[in-house]
């Protein structure tokens, strides 16, 4: 951490004045220095070729900092994700902050450096920023915007138009980890031990993937806000195809699963943040699932469900006491409709 | 000089009968004509005089079939024309159907003497039906009611059969659903593969019998749908079945052979027998006499001093229980909330876990339907579920219609039921279930549809509860999509009062009257789940008054689920130590810590009784919906004492304070007063609270809906109450209580207040 002579982040500071170039210099351009950062012109110079991948997102969490992680970390693997989840190979983010003043210069600084850590896992350069600051009270902390750019692997062929009936669905992780992690600090819910966000970078995995398999993934999507269900939901709906999934097949991990038990939470509308969802080929299914099982980020994937041409536009939850549910959209919040 | 004349006869007048026994009364009056269906009705055509056409009339609408129900009739001259003879002539209906659908009735004695006497050539036979009885909803798939319209049309009539039809003096002349054992229906007796094991017609009930008596469970397909069966004085099978139907606690109900049986066991009141001999043979629930029953009580209905008692619906059922004679459980044939089961291979594939033995049948059924639940307070009849013999016709309305028809009410989610109105007739759906479940959801969905093609209607409008996660909303707006209609979404508590107001014509009332509404959630107006509401009704307007108390509600779903929550986000701050033990250590800090930051208030009177179930330590964690609310109501009953305690005494009335009721309750036990006692006043303390607020505010008219009022003790008690104070008090009546009611209180309230639609 740099030695600077103020301890919380004031207005001047995004005033593009003298306190901004302090922060920004002795910070932000010091600690994520690359090539093309180092530049410092008004946008970044970047050689591509053949099919990019482009996606933007915006990083809101209360609070900033979690078990597993913090905001920093989560705004480069999100777009990282989102990226990969293109079929793309992610190579340059940019990385934006709004900070409401008032925001303690060790906590930008521990964001800044997960950043940093961050970008080298995953692979990735900053290459173009903005830092701007507003008033107490017209933000909350900070927010991070991030968007990338990639390129898209040749051996990829990623979209919903090739959803096939038949088609089986891989989860590559244990879900609602994040979401409960984040509840569980927010609310203060204490529980016998801490569960962690799940946040973490799928590019490589991914990549192995479609090296290995290539078309037979045929589309891939990371089940963030809104959880599992919502996911499939809006697929089912795209695509008019009829999804079915196996409340026994669906990997959880115990202390996750008795906290939604506790919360009166479905799992499957809690966020995750460092999982993806894989559609494919009925035939490579099995090898797929072992080769991605052999992955850290994969160990615990799982079949978790078919694609059905039954009930088109559905998802229907078989449970595990038997009975089959219907997973909706929930517009809001998960409100008691039990009567 | 004759004449001619055309008489028109509407309401439930197709499959009752109707044109056979016009035909008789015509041949008595010597008079010749036509007799047939329509799509209004049944219409007559007469040579008569103006005197003999009247008078013939008049015998008509007095001496209708007793199954038959006439809303309307009216007789016209019309153009001379000869007839040389009086005939029934086939159907015509060259418009939409607009005429209400017949129900299933019960066998009738006549058919029941018939299968029991060794010479009958339908001494034994299973689908025995005449024009009295038999399955009529459960097997329409067009209308009018017409043999080739029902799905009895897939066993053509034997000879024999055809000359009963045709015969004008005997009993099943013009008889739609006539079959004998050589026309066709099969029965088939199947172990847990799905394999035959008894080739022998005659054989089979008697060998399912057997193996009733013998331990093993079997799923049997009545007429309606299938039954799941064993001895109900088999402790070992019964719990066997509550094993393997993962179904730890709900009560069965249970078959009796007979109505002197059931004398024996029970205590029947007129008004019981009535009902459970009816063409409706429901499910009563009945109390028993203090003796030792030849029942296994505990494991039929845990905790529970009433139970569910049903007589024979179908010529099976009544061969069935003649050679067993002893009561079984009999059960609806589901799995999980999953809708009854009418499929046989459906059947198979889906009770092949559950049951030792199938005994199908070949008749196929297109409107499955569960046996409808009936009690009673008192004198006070409390429909607990709608459906075979009740659904789908609601008969006492003005006729509607103009702008006010083509309108499709969605209902709620847990008790599902729609209700159409194609025409001038309203059409209540039978309860379906909880639409969490994709088959009840798809039944559900696909009945809407057949009733669009039944009737050759698209809703212009489709009505919806407010609650935006509701199965029935989405589906609502769905269809709103689909055939373009306008979608109108109606408060859920709002249509509960309304359906009581539609139920008994008070729309038009013009003194205000009170509308108490209690039940277990729904969506409010200020983002609230409301459950303990106070409307005020007067003039087509409806406004909210006041409710009880706000309370947090917790955990979603959960807190529904366990009473335990309930009391603590209930009990007051200083008191809420009592619940402790309740909770481990972890849920305890985690409710607690919830509970400072939780915003979703209720003031659910259904929560209430689970909380005060739970202080009272009858049940913590709900294995079923209604758990609680049922143990408490057993417990208040088991109180003999008329000392009765109001928990709110001195209490202002403009705002129910629910703490204050716990708190002189858990009072009253540290007291050691006893649990029946403050179980019954508890329940006491809840109508002192109606004619209360009746008399603070000044209104003679009380309207209560609800699942809340499906609790009989309450009703005796508010009826009582009421007598002495002169204050009138209205329940629903022909239709459910609870959630099952919203899709046609949804059309009320759409009608009446939205549309002002005065009546
Ligand atoms: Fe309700
Ligand atoms: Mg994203
Ligand atoms: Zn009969
Ligand atoms: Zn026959």
């Amino acid at each position: 951490m740099p030695i600077l002579d103020f301890d919380i982040i004031t207005l001047g500071h995004g005033s593009g004045g003298m306190l901004t170039n302090k922060l920004l210099d002795s910070g932000v351009f010091d600690l994520l220095s690359n090539d093309i950062l180092d530049e410092r012109h008004d946008g970044a110079f970047l050689e591509l070729h053949g099919k990019i991948a482009f996606s933007t997102d915006s990083f809101l969490v209360s609070p900033i900092f979690f078990p597993g992680g913090n905001i920093g970390e989560l705004a480069v693997n999100g777009t990282v994700n989102d990226l990969a989840m293109c079929g793309a190979s992610p190579k340059y983010l940019s990385l934006s902050f709004i900070i409401e003043e008032g925001l303690p210069v060790k906590d930008f600084w521990e964001i800044l450096v997960s950043i940093k850590i961050a970008c080298e896992k995953a692979g990735v350069k900053i290459v173009t920023g903005d830092t701007k600051v507003v008033e107490k009270g017209k933000g909350d902390k900070i927010f991070i915007n991030t968007s990338g750019v990639g390129t898209i692997n040749p051996k990829a062929n990623i979209g919903k138009k090739n959803i096939q009936i038949g088609d089986k669905i891989i989860v590559s992780g244990n879900i609602a980890s994040h979401g409960m992690a984040i509840l569980s600090v927010r609310e203060g819910l204490e529980f016998d031990s801490e569960i962690q966000s799940d946040t973490t970078y799928l590019n490589h995995c991914v990549e192995d993937l479609l090296n290995n398999f290539g078309t037979d993934i045929h589309l891939l999507t990371d089940p963030t806000r809104g959880g599992v269900a919502t996911v499939l939901k809006e697929i089912a709906e795209a695509t008019a195809v009829g999804i079915e999934i196996y409340q026994k097949n669906l990997p959880i991990d115990d202390q996750v699963a008795s906290a939604c038990e506790l919360l009166g939470l479905d799992s499957l509308y809690v966020a995750n943040e460092g999982l993806f969802i894989a559609f494919v080929s009925e035939e490579k299914a099995a090898v797929i699932l072992e080769k991605l099982r052999q992955d850290t980020k994969g160990r615990n994937a799982k079949i978790i469900g078919t694609v059905v041409a039954n009930h088109p536009k559905q998802v229907v939850l078989e449970s595990a006491i038997g009975g089959k549910r219907v997973i909706s959209m929930l517009p809001g919040e998960q409100l008691p409709r039990i009567c | 000089m004759p004449q001619t004349f055309q008489l028109t006869i509407t309401g439930q007048v197709q499959g009752v009968g109707f044109r056979p026994f016009i035909y008789k009364l015509a041949k008595k009056f010597g008079l010749k004509g036509r007799v047939g269906n329509n799509e209004n009705g049944v219409l007559i055509f007469i040579n008569a005089t103006t005197k003999t056409a009247n008078a013939f009339l008049k015998n008509v609408v007095e001496e209708a079939p007793g199954v038959s129900k006439i809303q309307s009739h009216s007789f016209r001259e019309v153009p001379f024309q000869e007839f040389i003879d009086f005939k029934i002539i086939a159907s015509t209906a060259e418009h939409q159907i607009n005429i209400p659908l017949t129900p299933d009735f019960a066998v009738c004695d006549s058919c029941k003497q018939e299968i029991r006497e060794k010479n009958n050539r339908r001494h034994g036979y299973a689908f025995t039906t005449c024009t009295n009885c038999g399955p009529r909803y459960a097997v329409t798939n067009k209308y009018p009611f017409e043999r080739t319209n029902t799905t009895v049309n897939d066993f053509g009539m034997c000879p024999a059969c055809t000359k009963e039809y045709r015969d004008p003096e005997y009993r099943r002349f013009h008889s739609q659903t006539n079959t004998c054992i050589d026309c066709g229906i099969q029965l088939i007796l199947q172990d847990a593969t799905g394999k035959d094991i008894e080739d022998n017609q005659e054989k089979i009930i008697q060998k399912a019998a057997d193996l009733i008596r013998k331990g093993c469970i079997l799923a049997l397909k009545n007429t309606n749908g299938y039954l799941i069966c064993c001895d109900a004085n088999n402790a070992r099978a019964i719990e066997l079945l509550r094993e393997r139907k993962q179904r730890p606690s709900k009560p069965f109900a249970i078959l009796y052979p007979s109505m002197d049986r059931i004398k024996t066991d029970f205590e029947v009141t007129s008004e019981e027998e009535g009902m459970l001999l009816s063409p409706v043979a429901p499910i009563v629930i009945l109390n028993p006499k203090k003796r030792k029953l030849d029942l296994k009580r505990e494991q039929i209905a845990p905790g529970l001093q009433r139970l569910g008692v049903m007589l024979p619906s179908s010529s099976l059922l009544t061969l069935l229980m003649d050679s067993l004679n002893i009561p079984i459980v009999a059960t609806s044939g589901n799995i999980h909330g999953s809708p009854i089961i009418a499929d046989q291979k459906e059947a198979v594939e889906k009770l092949s876990d559950v049951v030792d033995y199938f005994l199908h049948h070949n008749l196929r059924i297109s409107f499955p339907q569960d046996d409808s639940v009936i009690r009673f307070a008192d004198n006070h009849k409390i429909i607990n579920r709608r459906s075979r013999g009740l659904a789908p016709n609601y008969l006492e309305q003005e006729k509607t219609g103009g702008e006010m028809s083509k309108i499709l009410a969605m209902g709620a989610h847990l008790k599902s039921t729609f209700t159409f109105v194609p025409n001038s007739n309203i059409y209540v759906s039978q309860y379906f279930g909880n639409l969490d479940n994709y088959d009840v959801t798809n039944r559900f969905g696909q009945s809407i549809f057949q009733f669009g093609k039944l009737f050759e209607t698209e809703p212009r409008t489709i009505l919806i509860d407010s609650h935006p996660n509701y199965q029935s909303s989405i589906i609502g707006e769905e269809l709103a999509e689909t055939w373009k209609s306008n979608i109108v979404s109606v408060q859920h508590h709002k249509a509960h009062f309304a359906s009581v107001l539609g139920e008994h014509h008070l729309f038009g009332t013009e003194e205000k009257i009170l509308g108490v509404v209690w039940d277990g959630t729904g969506w409010g107006d200020d983002q609230a789940i409301w459950g303990g509401e106070f409307f005020s009704y007067e003039k087509y307007t409806m406004q909210r008054l006041t409710h009880f108390e706000y309370v947090d509600w917790l955990a979603s779903d959960k807190m529904a689920k366990e009473p335990r929550l309930s009391l603590f986000s209930m009990l007051d701050k200083e008191e809420v130590d009592v619940c402790k033990h309740k909770f481990s250590e972890t849920e305890w800090k985690v409710y607690n810590q919830m509970l400072k930051k939780n915003i979703l208030k209720t003031s659910s009177v259904g929560r209430l009784f689970d909380a005060v179930a739970s202080l009272l330590n009858l049940i913590d964690i709900s294995t079923y919906e209604g758990e609680a609310a049922m143990l408490l109501e057993n417990l208040a009953q088991t109180y003999t004492g008329k000392d009765f305690i109001d928990f709110l005494e001195g209490e202002k009335y403009e705002w129910v304070h629910i703490r204050t009721i716990l708190t002189k309750m858990n009072e009253s036990m540290v007291a050691g007063m006893s649990r029946e006692q403050i179980a019954n006043s508890f329940i006491h303390t809840l109508a002192l609270v109606i004619i209360k607020m009746a008399k603070n505010n000044n209104f003679r008219q009380v309207a209560c809906s609800g699942g809340v009022f499906q609790n009989a003790l309450l009703i005796s008690k508010l009826v009582y109450l009421g007598k002495k104070s002169k204050i009138k008090l209205r329940f629903n009546r022909i239709l459910s209580s609870n959630d099952e009611n919203i899709s046609f209180g949804q059309l009320c309230y759409y009608q009446h207040i939205k549309n002002k639609i005065c009546v």
